[in-house]
């Protein structure tokens, strides 16, 4: 059940929450939960938004260091 | 035998450039590496045929008199002589006239080529994949040298560094180097069959700016065929606008240079915090409260109106009994403290009296009130219907239609069920 927890899941969820709040047919302690699930939700979005470091795995090949720049130019 | 006199570099690369200069010469070719922007007072580019190619310095006053376009690919003839640039002992043809003989050999199978995938479907709309919104895993192909992957990789990390990358290096430039940019498109494809986590969401082939022939492998049979046959949606930045490739063609979405190749692959960070801030927004949880109190107020005044009329005013009548009883005995009671005193056994046995008979009528308007309460019905077995939709009650067969959520207000709870069939009470239409 511990699946990762992906940016594209969590908005779709976030979406879900939001649709059922403003659809204002749930039950006050279900709307609680789903508030709390919401809230939730956001913070970690945030933080992975914030914290992410780009992981690079090369399956091909090997990334060779940005080159110096400067062009040569016949004048 | 003599010995050969010794000279210097500059006096060696001078005897040269006399030489050369005194050729004069009618030269047959085929203009590349020609870039029609030139900040500097002459355009640097080559002229080639199959097996050789020249270095091409055309003065910009040259090239303007001349009232001709050069682009790469074309057939041109050029008079003029060959020069030396002694500081760096480079030779380059300097051309005092240009006529065009003809549209490139390459240039024109490529469009033949381009031809021929198209009327094939493979440049379609219908076979344009969307996008994920959200990539997880972005697959790169491209020269692992070069500006390009670093382009693209310092975009990706500003932009969307939650995603991970898969870079599939390839040569990009080289005989037979189509098959290894195919190979490493289809290993970017292939789709792992025991999980997700190596199967990238989309793929980025890109290639920085170079001459027409450099992009070559971008426009083969082999590449454009490696493009249409992914399942993964493709996004293409070949080169810079506005070169462009078959594999820009093919691809699902084309991008004028690899950074906006990348920039196409994934959402911005900035616009992400702006949309979990609306998130944040939406569910508020002061909107959220506010509207089961909305609720609330809604029920209240339904409550309200449905109460029976009789009710209300047998309510009326008992507050106003009430009033009169809380005024009436304090006035009483204050008019004569002496008498109060005097006779406060009396009152004390008399007070009984006197309210009993309010009292009374009290504790039947009570009863009244609990045989009309909506509850009451419920408890002798009815039950209250309403549209689940709306709250509103369900008096009548025209409130709900089959398939509706209705909910059953019983004595101790509710019932949410569903119409599945309307009959209305027998009447002539029917």
């Amino acid at each position: 059940m511990a699946e990762k927890q992906t940016f594209a899941r969590g908005i779709e969820e976030l979406e879900a929450i939001v649709r059922d709040l403003e659809g204002g047919k749930l039950e006050l302690e279900e709307s609680l939960a789903r508030y709390e699930r919401g809230v939730t939700l956001i913070k970690e979005l945030q933080v992975t938004l914030e914290t992410a470091q780009q992981k690079v795995t090369t399956l091909l090949g090997d990334v060779e260091p940005a080159p110096a720049t400067g062009e040569e130019v016949l004048s | 035998m003599t010995e050969p006199v010794v000279v210097s570099v500059t006096a060696a690369l001078t005897i040269a450039k006399d030489k050369l200069r005194a050729a004069s010469l009618r030269v047959a070719g085929e203009v590349t590496g020609f870039k029609p922007h030139s900040t500097y007072s002459a355009f640097y580019f080559q002229l080639k045929d199959d097996a050789s190619v020249m270095d091409v310095t055309l003065w910009k006053n040259v090239y303007t008199s001349q009232g001709i376009e050069l682009r790469d690919g074309m057939l041109v003839e050029m008079d003029g002589a060959f020069d030396v640039y002694t500081a760096k002992g480079r030779m380059s043809f300097m051309p005092r006239a240009i006529k065009v003989a003809g549209e490139g050999d390459l240039r024109a199978q490529v469009a033949a080529r381009a031809r021929k995938l198209e009327a094939e479907g493979l440049m379609s709309d219908e076979r344009k994949k969307p996008l994920p919104e959200f990539p997880e895993r972005i697959a790169l192909v491209t020269s692992p040298n070069g500006a390009a992957v670093h382009d693209v990789l310092r975009t990706l990390a500003r932009r969307y560094p939650v995603a991970e990358v898969l870079f599939y290096g390839t040569a990009v430039e080289g005989a037979d180097v189509e098959h290894q940019i195919a190979a490493a498109i289809e290993a970017a494809d292939a789709q792992s069959t025991q999980s997700a986590q190596d199967t990238a969401d989309v793929i980025l082939v890109v290639r920085g700016g170079g001459s027409f022939e450099d992009l070559l492998p971008f426009s083969s049979e082999e590449v454009a065929r490696a493009i249409a046959a992914a399942r993964t949606p493709i996004v293409a930045g070949i080169g810079h606008e506005p070169d462009h490739s078959i594999a820009d063609m093919v691809a699902d979405v084309r991008a004028s240079t690899p950074t906006a190749a990348a920039e196409a692959v994934v959402p911005d960070r900035e616009e992400l915090r702006g949309v979990l801030r609306g998130f944040a927004m939406r569910i508020d949880l002061d909107v959220l409260l506010e509207q089961y109190t909305l609720r609330l107020d809604t029920l209240q005044q339904q409550l309200e109106r449905a109460l029976p009329g009789r009710l209300a005013h047998d309510s009326l009548t008992l507050d106003a009994l009430a009033e009169r009883m809380r005024r009436a005995l304090p006035t009483r009671l204050a008019r004569d403290e002496a008498l109060l005193e005097a006779t406060r056994a009396r009152i004390q046995a008399i007070g009984p009296r006197l309210i009993q008979p309010a009292l009374s009528r009290f504790s039947r308007a009570v009863a009244q009130l609990d045989a009309l309460s909506p509850l009451e019905v419920l408890s002798r077995g009815y039950a209250a219907v309403f549209d689940a939709a709306t709250n509103g009650v369900v008096d009548s067969v025209e409130k709900v239609t089959v398939g509706d959520d209705i909910t059953v207000k019983v004595a101790d709870g509710a019932i949410t069920a569903n119409v599945t069939d309307i009959q209305a009470a027998t009447r002539k239409e029917r």
